[in-house]
């Protein structure tokens, strides 16, 4: 599939999701699915970080980017879990752990 | 609509999230045209997806193949269905035509002002969110055009953007982290992560590392 038909069915799957109980009223999902879908996207979100963080190149390793993660981690338990606090202080902790390596 | 006072109440609202959305549009389109999508396809997915989080997973899961970025848009796609559920309620009866509309741009930022907004009295909810959803258009797109334009001129290596793309999706989940739950998820998101890198192929390590935190803190009785 080339990138351009992948982001119209990504527009079409994420529209319908949006658009499901707008069109026909109905309740959301509850018991076991409704809690599944509530923590889905922290899970992603932690898995997609993890990989980028921890295994850049496919397999664990100590790497600045570990810096940078507890460096986020300080950064959101300092700023209320800010976007912009976990950014920030993560940032910085993998630039300077980055230059004192070489 | 747009002279209406709930309108303008959304647009004010919404300033500083206009801000906020262009850096991060900015950032999306830098990471897409780094994870190889052309300079006019990263304004195209904001213009039509319109999704921060579905558009940051599918660019970062482009190079594993299709099925597992359908599969994490699919699954983050879920989450809105509770949230079209409560707008549904909050604007009655509507015409289809608006109801498509407000659907396009149901994010969490403006779906967060509008629930707020109705709970203190807004008195039009569907032009105080389409006030809101304008500014947060407009932002998104534009800075994901500005930063696939920058980013064609990068060297992502050089600028650590691998770990400023970690870093934005664990700035993505610090707010949603609440309830000891959520910790349980997290933690077994990382698990999970470590373990599937060493066990699955590189295409399905995310997708089930997520699905396996995510079952684990749904059937987590309270």
């Amino acid at each position: 599939m080339n990138d351009l038909l992948l982001v119209l069915v990504a527009a079409v799957i994420t529209f319908a999701s949006r658009v499901a109980f707008l069109v026909r009223p109905r309740p959301a999902p509850e018991g076991l699915v409704g809690r599944f879908l509530d923590v889905f996207p922290l899970a992603l979100f932690v898995a997609i970080a993890t990989g980028a963080l921890i295994a850049p190149s496919g397999s664990p390793e100590v790497t600045p980017g570990l810096a940078a993660a507890i460096g986020g981690i300080v950064g959101g338990a300092l700023f209320h879990r800010a976007l912009w606090g976990v950014l920030a202080v993560g940032a910085v902790s993998f630039y300077v752990v980055r230059a004192l390596a070489g | 609509m747009p002279a209406s006072p709930s309108f303008r109440r959304g647009v004010r609202d919404s300033i500083l999230i206009l801000f906020a959305i262009g850096a991060f549009g900015v950032a999306f389109g830098v990471v897409a045209v780094d994870a190889g999508f052309p300079v006019w396809l990263a304004p195209l997915a904001s213009l039509v997806i319109v999704s921060g989080a579905a558009q940051f997973t599918m660019v970062g899961l482009l190079a594993t193949g299709t099925a597992p970025v359908l599969l994490a848009v699919t699954g983050l796609g879920l989450r809105h269905l509770p949230m079209s559920a409560t707008l549904a309620r909050l604007i009655g009866p509507q015409p289809l035509r608006t109801r498509l509309r407000l659907a396009f741009i149901l994010v969490d930022e403006t779906f967060g002002l509008t629930v707020h907004a109705a709970a203190t009295g807004v008195d039009d909810v569907v032009a105080y969110k389409t006030g809101a959803d304008l500014m947060l258009y407009s932002g998104w797109v534009t800075g994901s055009a500005v930063g696939a334009w920058v980013g064609d001129a990068m060297d992502p290596a050089a600028a650590g953007l691998g770990v400023l793309f970690g870093l934005m999706f664990l700035g993505l989940a610090a707010p949603l982290v609440r309830r000891r739950r959520d910790w349980v998820v997290a933690i077994a998101a990382v698990a999970a992560t470590v373990a599937a890198i060493a066990l699955l192929p590189a295409a399905w390590r995310l997708t089930s590392a997520a699905a396996t935190a995510a079952l684990i803190g749904a059937v987590r009785h309270e």
